[in-house]
C-alpha cells in the first residue's frame, strides 16, 4: 500500500474536520493534496498526536484527524495511555507505518519492522478497536468510517517506504503563517476569538 | 490539584510526562482554550524539545507553572534537587522563554495576570517558577 494513494482517497473526504500532521514525507504529500484551512501540519516528530488530543478535548463537537508516522509515534508512545484513559469520540489517528526511519535518507528499520505491533500497544493502553490495515481497500473503509462515525479510531496503515515526496515542491508558507491560517479558520468557523492578546 | 479538580472552569488532564503535557496544551491553546502545564523543574528538561518546536517555533501561548525545587531559596533543597535547580533558569534563557520567580505570595494574582497577558501578547510560553515559601 502506498501512502500517497491513501491520501488521494482521504483528501476529498475532508470538509470541516481538523487534520493534524506530523513530520516526514507525509507532511509534504498531504499539504500538496489537501490545501484545507483546517490543516495544522506541525512539522515535528512526536507532537501531532498530543496536539490532536488537545484540540479534540476543547472542541468536542469537531472531528480531529491525526496523521502520524511510525517514527513519530514511537517517539511519543506516552500519548497512548493518556488517550486510552480519555473518552474522546471525535478523534481519529492514522499511523502511516513504513517500518523505516527515512528522514536521514538512510532507511534504517524502525521497531515496527521487528516485533513491535503499534495497534497492539494501543489496545493494551485501552484504545479499543485499534487495528492495522495493509491493503488500500481496507484503508478506504477505515477512512470512510473515520469521517462518518463518532468513535475513537486508531488505524495503523502499513505502507511501502517511498521517496515520492522528494519530487513535490515544498510550500513557501512558514509555520507562523500556517498557524495563523489555521487559527483564523477556527475563529471563523467556531465564532470565537482564539488569540486573546491585543495586537 | 484538588482545588483545580473541583473547579468546573478548569479541564484537568493527567499526562504521562511533561513533554506530552506541552503538546496537549498546545493543541488546547490553538483550539481556543487558554492552557497551563503544571510541572516540577525537571519537567522543563523533559519537555524542552516540544517547548522549542511548539512553544517557540510554532508560537503557541501557554503558561508553565513550575515548582522550582533546587533554587537557593528552596527550603527543602538537597543533593537531588540542587543540580536540576541550578540549570533550570539557564535552560529557560537558552529557549528564550520569559519567566518570573515567585518567592512568596506577594502580589501573586497581579503577577499571574501579567504573565497571562504576556503569553497572549507574544504567543509563546511564559514560565512562573515557584520557590521559597512555596517549597515548604
Amino acid at each position: 500500500m502506498n501512502r500517497y494513494d491513501c491520501f488521494e482517497f482521504l483528501a476529498p473526504l475532508i470538509k470541516d474536520q481538523l487534520v493534524i500532521g506530523s513530520l516526514s514525507g507525509q507532511r509534504v504529500e498531504w499539504g500538496h493534496l489537501c490545501r484545507h484551512e483546517g490543516n495544522l501540519l506541525v512539522a515535528s516528530m512526536g507532537a501531532a498526536l498530543g496536539m490532536g488530543i488537545g484540540l479534540a478535548l476543547v472542541l468536542p463537537h469537531r472531528k480531529v484527524i491525526v496523521l502520524e508516522s511510525d517514527g513519530s509515534l514511537l517517539l511519543s508512545l506516552y500519548n497512548l495511555p493518556t488517550l486510552g484513559n480519555l473518552s474522546l469520540t471525535n478523534l481519529v489517528i492514522f499511523v502511516f507505518d513504513n517500518e523505516v526511519y527515512s528522514g536521514t535518507r538512510i532507511s534504517e528499520p524502525s521497531a515496527t519492522a521487528g516485533k513491535t505491533d503499534l495497534a497492539g500497544v494501543a489496545r493494551s493502553c485501552g484504545i479499543e478497536g485499534a487495528t492495522t490495515v495493509r491493503e488500500i481497500d481496507s484503508f478506504k473503509r477505515e477512512a470512510k468510517k473515520a469521517v462518518e462515525e463518532n468513535v475513537l479510531r486508531f488505524v495503523v496503515c502499513k505502507v511501502d517506504p517511498t521517496t515520492g515526496h522528494r519530487q513535490i515542491e515544498r510550500p513557501n508558507e512558514d509555520l507562523w503563517e500556517h498557524k495563523y491560517r489555521f487559527v483564523r479558520y477556527l475563529e471563523r468557523t467556531e465564532g470565537k476569538k482564539i488569540f486573546l492578546g491585543r495586537g | 490539584m484538588p482545588v483545580l479538580r473541583e473547579d468546573p472552569s478548569f479541564m484537568l488532564i493527567p499526562v504521562a510526562n511533561e513533554s506530552e503535557g506541552v503538546s496537549i496544551a498546545a493543541g488546547a491553546s490553538l483550539g481556543g482554550r487558554p492552557a497551563a502545564v503544571y510541572m516540577e523543574g525537571s519537567g522543563v528538561y523533559v519537555s524542552s524539545y516540544n517547548l522549542l518546536v511548539l512553544g517557540k517555533r510554532l508560537g503557541v501561548p501557554m503558561l508553565l507553572l513550575v515548582a522550582y525545587y533546587g533554587s537557593i531559596l528552596d527550603v527543602r533543597n538537597s543533593f537531588l534537587y540542587a543540580f536540576p535547580g541550578i540549570h533550570l533558569i539557564p535552560i529557560l534563557q537558552s529557549l528564550d522563554i520569559q519567566y518570573e520567580v515567585f518567592h512568596n505570595g506577594d502580589s501573586l494574582e497581579d503577577k499571574i495576570k501579567g504573565a497571562v497577558k504576556m503569553m497572549h501578547a507574544i504567543k509563546q510560553p511564559v514560565a512562573l517558577l515557584f520557590t521559597g515559601e512555596f517549597t515548604a
